[in-house]
């Protein structure tokens, strides 16, 4: 095909619609109409309908060419190669339709970049592979301009390019983890789960970016350059910085027993605060110097933004797809019935649940809409009734919060009692009394959902809505715990602070030397250890329910046939659940960070074997759940639990960089008065200019105008939204009136149509008559 | 015959990737789960035609309550069986990379069961029974179903689903885009 013919093709193709539309009513191809009308009206007259032009898919055009000749884009070509050889002219045909359907890219006679471009856009075309052979043939015989220079440069660039990522990918593709899990998953659970799978592994990459922030900037200067050497304590002055700091090295230096030894390591190591040094690294002679308490304070402030914006972005995401997807559940049984089937689903079994399952779902919706209905009939009696319900449910929720909270607080307190008043020989018992409120919070959050689960059956909520209740319920008491926690912790610890720690702790020494730990000496570190000990107890009970409850729970529900054991056994993969686990450990994680700067390496490899534990838990655990998990919205849901739980993490962990003094025996901090002081001093060593600007910054001068211009900005941006959704109305009624005119002008079209038909056949019948009377 | 390597030559190789939204590694990878399917027939004719029993083997379509559409409506001869290219195709429109315009195209076939381009009452119906195999909704339901269908997507009313329409709803399903894929 030459340049010109192509490019009046081009032309064509951009005037398509008015010009097939113009030809519909045009007598100019009477045969091609009457053919088409003809199998159109044999069907049905209304029919006619299909032939409009914008009834008619890229798809529908190609598969008439390639179904029969005699249809509508013959039409186009029939004036053109009538007198060629039928194959030669369906292969011509092909290609008109296959180049119409490009994109207009050839204005005038085509350059090589023009060519490659369309050639790349074969692809998306739904024709068949020798098809889209020839096509690519003909485009690259066809004559082309040669790009001259600067733009054979860019084309050139271009290329090599898009060859690049091509072999990114690959390589990428080869690396990516677990791959062949996430394929097994979405076979077996579909994609709602593997949004689930893919979460955990977008923590581990989250986590994994924290850490290698926190270790290049704080971690790996403390290992390589050299410590400075620390002061000298003088016996006047016991308070000062450096004899705390000794007399801490000293303590923790001496460990005599397999406790002491184990503290020793949780105490004075790289994973905590209290190992690193308030010194200023400087190399002799070279004008380098490193100041490592303001690294360790940017590592972990950046870690948090990170983390912020990782978060916000990933629901971002989330969220612009939920606005896309129409306001509410706008589109829900199209969604339902054109994207409920996952295509990924490769077993037997989860295809007969997923069969299930959609039924289900279409089952629930109608009664919904049913419910709905019988809701607003609802008598004032059973309004009444279920309002009291529900009180009372919500009450008991409460109550049962609020108790779990207290219980919480006293074994805290009872266990760090027990601790100090223990003598230092009972070594399985302090152990045991260190570990104890671990356990007691963990052993909460695995049984106090059940009851959850089960009040909220007793609510009459619908389906959706008891997901979302059950979900925050059990959100509130994971997160309740913590704050428990977090509290009976800032007890122990911010109330003491003040005093004159390390005169006393010496003191005591001297007197009593077996109650040495009711008052930690470091108390950064001490709070490090309880989140690290969280985090540890945390990922041992969910290894230890896997594997030694729920995995003979499993198989005993595979091998009975005993209703009351298969009622105990059998157990459904329960997303909302599993979510919560995993997004609880990265909450201690995060409020972790500050205390214990490598809690984020352990939260990679936790991550890593939650991973499989879940797996675990899914693929031989688990039958499939007869419940559907939406993949685009388990994810938004996801991010919005994460969002909470880190504004949770970050409250305290700023209040303590902010107010709380830190201990002077240890950490980067010992000399301050607070972390904040460091980063005012810091600011204080600034250019002027820079000082001032940020200052001004944070005047009300600039602050006030500030808020003003985005209140309003806010505001502009609503009206838009509001305006389009005005407009989306308007212009969706309009369509509806446009459907209705076509429509009732096409029933005028067949019904004139048919009775010309009719008057024809009459007419021939009437001159036929004529002819035999004639003839006659 | 043998490896799968040696039988593209890197010339063809380019033209499919090319042609597809796959790799060249990916295409060999295709080739190798096209000949699992018929090993002895791929074998001797690496662009064989397989009957479409044969193809329904694979897991995914198998399963899939459309199978029988797919393998039809990437049919070269229409009739369901496939060569390789024809199964090349698929998984290229299957995969990642394929844009929802391009899948949304498709989709809209395999659910055009009577093959005139719209979605009417019947193709709506044959999805749902299908979707709900072996239960089936009653008519009741099924009524209200359609009713409820039609209400959110015929934009025009009149009783089927146009491409344009179809194609608007994809748009707005992010569901769509991530259940629409087969992972090679």
């Amino acid at each position: 095909m030459s340049g010109g013919e192509r490019k009046k093709r081009g032309c064509d193709r951009g005037h398509g619609w008015e010009e097939a539309g113009a030809e519909f009513y045009q007598e100019s191809y009477p045969a091609a109409i009457e053919a088409d009308l003809q199998q159109a009206l044999q069907k049905d007259p209304s029919h006619i309908a299909t032939l409009l032009p914008s009834k008619k898919s890229r798809v529908a055009t190609a598969k008439r060419i390639r179904n029969d000749t005699k249809t509508t884009l013959r039409r186009r070509t029939s004036t053109r190669s009538r007198g060629t050889t039928t194959s030669r002219r369906m292969s011509t045909n092909i290609h008109d339709a296959a180049v119409s359907m490009l994109p207009d890219l050839s204005e005038n006679l085509s350059n090589e970049e023009r060519t490659w471009e369309e050639i790349m856009q074969i692809k998306a075309m739904p024709v068949c592979m020798s098809q889209k052979m020839q096509l690519k043939n003909q485009l690259q015989s066809a004559t082309k301009l040669r790009l001259q220079g600067f733009e054979q440069l860019k084309w050139q660039r271009r290329k090599a390019w898009q060859q690049f990522r091509i072999r990114m990918k690959e390589t990428w593709s080869k690396m990516e983890l677990w791959n062949d899990s996430l394929k097994k998953i979405g076979g077996n659970f579909g994609m709602g789960i593997v949004a689930y799978f893919l979460f955990i592994k977008w923590l581990m990459y989250l986590n994994l970016l924290l850490f290698a922030i926190i270790f290049l900037l704080v971690v790996l200067p403390a290992i390589l350059l050299e410590t400075p050497v620390s002061e000298i304590c003088l016996s006047n002055n016991t308070a000062s910085v450096a004899c705390c700091s000794e007399l801490y090295r000293n303590m923790t230096d001496e460990s005599d027993s397999i406790t002491k030894i184990v503290q020793g390591i949780l105490e004075y190591t790289l994973l905590f605060y209290g190992w690193y040094t308030h010194k200023i690294y400087e190399s002799v002679g070279v004008n380098f110097y490193y100041n490592s308490p303001l690294a360790y304070i940017c590592a972990i402030i950046s870690v948090f933004i990170i983390s912020l914006v990782a978060i916000v972005r990933s629901a971002a995401k989330g969220f612009k797809e939920r606005v896309v997807e129409g306001e509410g559940q706008f589109y829900q049984y199209c969604n339902l019935v054109f994207g409920g089937w996952d295509y990924c689903i490769h077993n037997e079994k989860s295809a007969a649940v997923k069969h299930k399952a959609l039924y289900n779902e279409i089952k629930a919706f109608l009664e919904a809409e049913r419910m709905e209905e019988e809701r607003q009939n609802r008598t004032r009696e059973e309004k009444t009734k279920l309002f009291f319900i529900r009180l009372f449910v919500n009450l008991l929720v409460l109550t049962v919060l609020s108790a779990c909270g207290a219980f919480i607080y006293y074994v805290i307190d009872f266990s760090f009692d027990q601790l100090t008043y223990l003598a230092q020989e009972h070594e399985i018992a302090r152990l045991f009394f260190e570990f104890l409120p671990y356990v007691c919070i963990v052993g909460l959050n695995v049984a106090i959902p059940f009851l959850f689960r089960y009040l909220v059956a007793l609510e009459n909520y619908s389906p959706s809505y008891v997901v979302r209740a059950t979900l925050f319920r059990t959100v509130f008491l994971r997160l309740a715990s913590l704050v428990v926690l977090l509290t009976s912790l800032y007890r122990l610890v911010a109330d003491k602070i003040p005093e004159n720690e390390c005169f006393h702790q010496q003191f005591r020494r001297m007197n009593v030397s077996n109650s040495t730990n009711k008052l930690p000496l470091c108390w950064e570190t001490f709070v490090g250890q309880q989140f690290f000990k969280l985090y540890t107890t945390d990922l041992f009970i969910q290894f230890f329910m896997t594997f030694f409850v729920n995995f003979p729970r499993s198989l005993i529900a595979r091998h009975t046939e005993n209703k009351v054991l298969r009622f105990v056994g059998e157990q459904e993969f329960d997303l909302p659940k599993h979510v919560l686990d995993i997004i609880y450990s990265q909450t201690i994680c995060w409020l972790g960070c500050f205390f214990a700067p490598l809690l984020p390496m352990i939260a990679v490899i936790g991550t890593f074997l939650l991973f499989y534990v879940k797996k675990f838990t899914c693929l031989v655990n688990s039958t499939p759940s007869s419940k559907i998990y939406r993949a685009s919205r388990s994810n938004s849901l996801f991010m919005f639990i994460l969002l909470v739980s880190f504004i949770l993490a970050v409250i305290p962990v700023g209040y303590s960089i902010a107010e709380i003094m830190p201990s002077k025996s240890c950490g980067p901090f010992r000399e301050w008065e607070s972390v904040w002081t460091l980063l005012i001093a810091t600011f204080s060593c600034f250019p002027d200019w820079l000082q001032s600007t940020l200052f001004f910054l944070g005047t009300a001068g600039f602050g006030i105008p500030a808020f003003v211009i985005l209140a309003l900005l806010l505001y502009y941006y609503y009206a838009v939204s509001i305006a389009n959704k005005h407009m989306v109305t308007v212009l969706k009624n309009q369509l509806v009136l446009e459907g209705h005119d076509k429509q009732f002008l096409l029933n005028r079209l067949s019904a004139f149509i048919k009775q010309q038909q009719d008057q024809n056949k009459f007419h021939q019948e009437q001159t036929n008559e004529l002819g035999t009377f004639q003839h006659v | 015959m043998g490896a799968g390597k040696s039988q593209f030559t890197e010339e063809e190789l380019q033209d499919y990737q090319d042609l597809t939204y796959f790799t060249k590694k990916e295409v060999l990878y295709a080739h190798q789960k096209f000949k699992a399917l018929a090993p002895e027939k791929v074998g001797h004719n690496r662009n064989a035609k397989l009957p479409m029993s044969k193809i329904l083997q694979y897991p995914e379509l198998r399963v899939n309550p459309f199978g029988d559409r797919i393998c039809k409506v990437f049919s070269s001869s229409q009739d369901g069986d496939c060569t390789f290219e024809d199964f090349l195709d698929m998984m290229s429109v299957f995969s990642d990379a394929a844009p929802k315009a391009v899948k949304a195209e498709h989709a809209f076939r395999i659910f055009d069961f009577d093959g005139d381009d719209m979605l009417g009452v019947g193709d709506l119906r044959q999805v749902i029974d299908r979707l709900t195999a072996p239960q089936r909704l009653n008519d009741n339901d099924m009524q209200q179903l359609l009713q409820y269908i039609l209400d959110e997507a015929d934009l025009d009313d009149d009783g089927a689903l146009s491409f344009a329409e179809f194609e608007h709803i994809i748009e707005k399903s992010s569901d769509f885009s991530k259940s629409f894929r087969i992972r090679l």
